[in-house]
This record gives C-alpha cells, structure tokens and sequence, in this order.
C-alpha cells in the first residue's frame, strides 16, 4: 500500500494558511478588509497545487483517491472559498468581529470538504464530514449579538447533530452486514448473497440516504435551512449554500456509485420520492418569500431537488447521470454564488434584505442590478446562461434513465422558479425607487460579480470544457466500481 | 457465556442497567434521575467488559458516566426552577409506545439477523488493536480529527469570549 504523503499538499497549505489566518488577526495594524483577501489567496493557492495531480490516478493508501474526481472538487470548493472570501471582506469588517478567526474557520472548512469528495471509505468520509459541519456551525452563528444568528446557528446545530447520528448508525449497520469500511468492499460484499442480512443493509441505507439528506437540506429534512440562512451572515448563507450542497453531494454520489450500485434497485424510488417532494415544496414555498435569503434558501432546496433526481437517475451501465449531477453542481455553484455576491452589496450598502426593499434596484446600481438578473434568470435555467446548459444535460439524463415523469416534474418545478425569479426583477426594473439617489461603487466585489457573470456565460455558451472535466471525474468514478461489475449477477 | 460466574454477573448487570433506567424514568426530581442515569451508564460499561470489549467499558465510563452526566447536570442547574420536574405530560402514553415499539424492532433485529461467525466469537485485545489502526492504517482520519478539534476550539473561542 502506498502513503504517499505529498498528494495531501493542497490540505497541508490550508491548514497553515488556516493558522496564518488566525494569527494576522491578532496584528492590530493590519485592517480587516486585507484578510479576506489574503484568505481568498491561500485558497486560490490551494486549487491550483491540485492542479499537480491533472489526469493522475493515484491514492493515498486506501482512504483517499486523487483522480479526477478528487482534482474536479478541489478546484471547486478552492474557488468557492475564494469567492466568499472576497464576498466577505467588506462585510465582515462591517458587521462582525474577530476577523482573523473567521477566516481561519472558513479555509479549514474547505479541508473537510476535500476529504469529503476523495474519500473512499467511511470512517474518513464521516469525520470530514464532521470537520466540514462544525465549521459552518460555527460561522453560521458568528455573529453572536444577532438573535437570529443565534437562533438559525443553534437549529442547524441540534439538527445536523441529529443527522450525523442518523448517519453514522447507518454506517454500523452497513459495517454490520459487508464487514468492511470500504466502498468497493462493501458493493463486493452486497452484490454478493446478502440473505438475512438485506433488511439490515436496506436499513442501513436509508439512514445514510436520512443524514446525508439532513446535510443537503432535502425535504422533509430540510426545516433548518430557512432559519439558518436567514439569521447567518450573508457571506456565510453563501458558503453554507455552495460548499455544503456541493460537498454533500460529492459524498453522495461517490457512495451511491462505488459502494451502493448493487442495490440501486432498491433506493432508486426512494431517492425519486425524495427528489420530486423537494423539487415541488423547494419552489413553491419560494413563491411566498418576502426575504430574499428565504427566498434563496427554499431556491436552493429546489436544485437540490433536481439534483436528487439526477442521483436517482444513476444507472449501472452509463456514467451519464453522474456527469450530469457534477455539471449542473458547478453551475448551480457559480450562480448562486452571484447572487449572493449581489446581495451582499446590497446589503452592506443599506442594510436591507426584504424584497421590496430592492425596487428600483436597476436606477441606483445598474450594474449590481443587472448582475442579480443575470444569476436569477441561471438560476431558473434561462438559454444563453449556465443554467440552462447544465439543467438541460441533467433533465435529459433523467429522462434517458426511463424516469420521463421525474424530469417532466423537474421542469414543471423550474417554470413555477422562473416566476420567483421575475418577482424579484420586476421589484428592481419596474417599480419606482423610494429615492433616485445613485448607490456607490464597490470595486472589489464588482470585480468578483464581473469575474462570476462571465463564468455563467462562459458556461452557457460554451460548456464543452467544463462538460469533459465533468465527464472525465464521472467515468473515474464509476472505474473504481468497475471491479464488482464482473460479480453481480 | 459459559461460566456460572458469567451468567450471573450477566444478570446482575442487566438488573442494574434496566432498573436504573426504570428509576429515571420514574423519578420526579431531575438531579436524582441523572444520578440514576449514571447507575445505568455503569451497567453496560460492565456488560461491554463480559462481552470483551475492554475499550469500549472504558470509553463508556469516561464521556457517559463522566462528561455527558456532568453535561446534564450543568443544564439542569442552569434551566429556571419550573422546568426542572420530571413531571407527568400528557405524551407518557406515547412515549412508552414508542419505547415498547423500539425495544421490539431492537430484539427482532437481534434475532431474526443472520450474524456472521465473528460476531459469535469473542474480541482479542481490542484496546491495543484499536490503537493500532488508528496510527498505523487509519492515520490520516485520526489526523483530520485533530483539525476538527482545532476548528472546533477556535469557534468555542470566539462564541463565549466576553466583548
């Protein structure tokens, strides 16, 4: 067995800048709006030292694989850091305090993340799980004199407590039944005569298909992520909105294809169920909202919906499904981290999150203005922008996967978005401002909306790049499952 | 079990563990029920022991009997006088459904489940095997473990510091 210790060198550098993090913050001359950016530098930095590892198919031991796979999330989760580090570096000096920490608890964050996507066994997947949701435990309860933080960090808390102990008694019950930790030990081991042992496998399952649910916030697990998205910091409702779905949903999908294909029979409907309660209560409890943090939280839970229904749709013979999910994740990733970014000029102009508090919104900052538009109509999968792209791949994928009633769900559930979507830009173009006086201009974060909107385009006109790199992290993962596909039946 | 010895430090184990928890259940002053909790916790830190897992009795004592009983202890003495009875609701019927249901999944699951053979064996060593994978094989989730720990800190640092 190899212990290579060097591919972990993306990680190493995080850790430190971590402890970097925390130590700048304790040099009273440094101003806080410089942390961000030294913090967005060390993940920057980090997403491109995994760039070493480009086509490699190597391990560390047998816990983590870098391959692509690996290499596709930590680019991924390196330039969401990045982002909400940038994203955060006026508001944080603004409205929060300990600024060191809070950078230093965001960079560690992105570790779990990592480990998240590359593991490949359980104990390893499971604690950087934990590692992942402690940080953002933390950071959604930052600011500590707000009792809505409060409120919002001690929900997501107790119950992501809950969920990680869902998850873990589903890990001991499939421990029980394959006697191994391993996801090709455990497909070997289930695509094998299970007998009396499948009910306790099925169990199994389905509470880590529960916990893992919890995490992503899918209905009917998902009563935390209003409150907690409404009472976190914006920058932290933006993280906790990209990394957690997106990490969630690494883990998912790897543990779905290496270790529980074999039974896909059997979690197929269970996973459609869920997808098509979350696709529909996603977007039309989004319809009533009247903060527009509420209003991206009930939004996110309806991709995650699709999301689902794409996990639903993987199948033992193509890798279709998955390089659909990966796709339409990197899409969803970049909007929404547009449209917080937007939002959070907004508020660090005004204070406002309500939105109506937004009309006239195209007068006083046509540009910030005009960028919210350009994320929402991605958001809702209009042509010309990413969404669309990656909506239409995974919708196709699931309609090729004999699941035609779930994709016609998906794109009932994407026109009633659509209408929540408008609201919000009808606020900004077509009602009248309270006043016409012209909002400033905050270079540096227009300068990550600017960089955001060109990757939404980017992606919508041309995707071939990213749809290979997807692809290419998608057939990895189903060779590293090839090996029971000679022993089941 | 084989042993004379066994079946009856069994049984009085079982007996400790299950009454301790009827007390709990039963008690009205919340402080006496954690003390009783505490019993109950000793019980099948002893039942680990017969089953072997000498590692697991000791975990046992340490964090249930030790820290989450001191935990619980703390949030009774700090919640206001009125919610500190373990009083009657309206939901006991309920609940002891609930836990009569629970405790018949449990044995059926333990009966009807064809256990591989090693679960009918004993353990060897596990203290010293565990040790083993955690710095030899498992390493690395053991060292991610030390970052959590680190964030974890830092976040308990910041949220009670007085400013």
């Amino acid at each position: 067995m190899r212990w290579d210790w060097s591919l972990l060198a993306p990680e190493y550098l995080l850790a430190g800048w971590a402890a970097l993090m925390a130590l700048l913050g304790l040099w009273g001359r440094l101003r806080a709006y410089w942390l961000g950016y030294v913090a967005a530098a060390g993940a920057l930095a980090s997403a491109a030292t995994s760039l070493i590892w480009l086509g490699d198919r190597t391990a560390f031991g047998d816990l983590l694989a870098v391959d692509h796979y690996t290499t596709f999330f930590r680019v991924t989760f390196g330039l969401i850091a990045a982002s909400v580090c940038l994203i955060s570096a006026g508001y944080v000096e603004r409205f929060l305090r300990h600024h060191g920490e809070y950078y230093a608890i965001l960079v560690v964050s992105v570790i779990g993340a990592t480990y998240m996507a590359a593991a490949q066994e359980l104990l390893s997947a499971y604690i950087a799980l934990e590692l992942l949701s402690f940080s953002l435990y933390v950071l959604a309860s930052y600011a500590k004199m707000d009792l809505r933080s409060n409120e919002g960090g001690l929900k997501y808390m107790l119950l992501g407590a809950f969920s990680s102990a869902l998850f873990l008694y589903g890990l001991g019950l499939i421990y029980a039944v394959t006697k191994t930790t391993h996801y090709q030990g455990i497909a070997e081991a289930l695509a094998g005569d299970l007998g009396g042992t499948k009910g306790l496998a099925l169990l199994g399952l389905s509470l880590i298909v529960v916990g893992l649910g919890f995490k992503v916030s899918a209905v009917p697990f998902h009563m935390w992520a209003p409150d907690a998205y409404e009472g976190a910091p914006l920058p932290v409702t933006a993280f906790i909105s990209a990394i957690s779905k997106a990490a969630g949903f690494a883990l998912f999908l790897k543990l779905m294809v290496q270790a529980f294909l074999p039974l896909h029979d059997d979690w197929s409907p269970l996973l459609a169920s869920l997808a098509t309660v979350t696709m529909l209560l996603g977007n039309l409890v989004a319809v009533h909202q009247r903060n527009i943090k509420r209003l991206l939280a009930y939004s996110s839970i309806g991709q995650v919906g699709y999301l689902l229904a794409g996990i639903a749709a993987l199948s033992p013979e193509t890798a279709n499904a998955a390089s659909a999910v990966l796709l339409h994740l990197a899409g969803y990733v970049i909007s929404n981290l547009a449209a917080f970014a937007c939002v959070t000029v907004y508020y660090n102009w005004t204070g406002k999150e309500d939105i109506y508090e937004y009309r006239g919104l195209a007068e006083r900052a046509p540009f910030v203005a005009l960028a919210l538009s350009i994320s929402l109509f991605s958001l809702a999968g209009m042509p010309l922008f990413a969404g669309f792209v990656t909506k239409f791949v995974l919708f196709q994928a699931i309609a090729e996967a004999d699941l035609l009633w779930l994709a016609a769900v998906a794109v009932f559930a994407s026109f009633v978005s659509l209408y929540y979507y408008l609201m919000v830009m009808r606020q900004m173009y077509l009602v009248e401002p309270e006043t016409r006086e012209r909002l400033g201009v905050a270079w540096p974060e227009y300068g990550l909306v600017a960089v955001l909107v060109v990757a939404i385009f980017v992606v919508g006109l041309g995707p071939q790049p990213l749809f290979n790199a997807a692809q290419e992290a998608a057939s990895l993962v189903y060779q590293g499952a090839a090996t029971f596909a000679a022993l089941s039946p | 079990m084989t042993g004379v010895g066994e079946v009856a430090a069994f049984w009085i184990l079982a007996t400790i563990t299950v009454g301790s928890a009827v007390v709990v259940a039963l008690v009205r002053d919340l402080v006496r029920a954690v003390v009783a909790l505490v019993g109950s916790f000793l019980g099948v830190a002893g039942l680990f022991i017969l089953l072997s897992a000498e590692f697991l009795a000791v975990v046992q004592v340490l964090i249930y009997a030790g820290a989450i009983s001191i935990l619980m202890v703390f949030a009774i003495a700090l919640t206001p006088r009125s919610a500190r009875d373990n009083a009657e609701t309206a939901m006991r019927w309920l609940a002891l459904a609930l836990a009569l249901a629970m405790v018949g999944l449990l044995i059926a699951v333990a009966t009807v489940t064809e256990w591989g053979p090693q679960a009918k064996e004993g353990f060897q060593e596990t203290a010293s095997a565990i040790g083993e994978a955690l710095l030899n094989r498992y390493v690395l989730p053991f060292e991610v473990a030390s970052v959590l720990l680190l964030a974890a800190m830092l976040g308990a640092v910041v949220m009670v510091r007085e400013d």
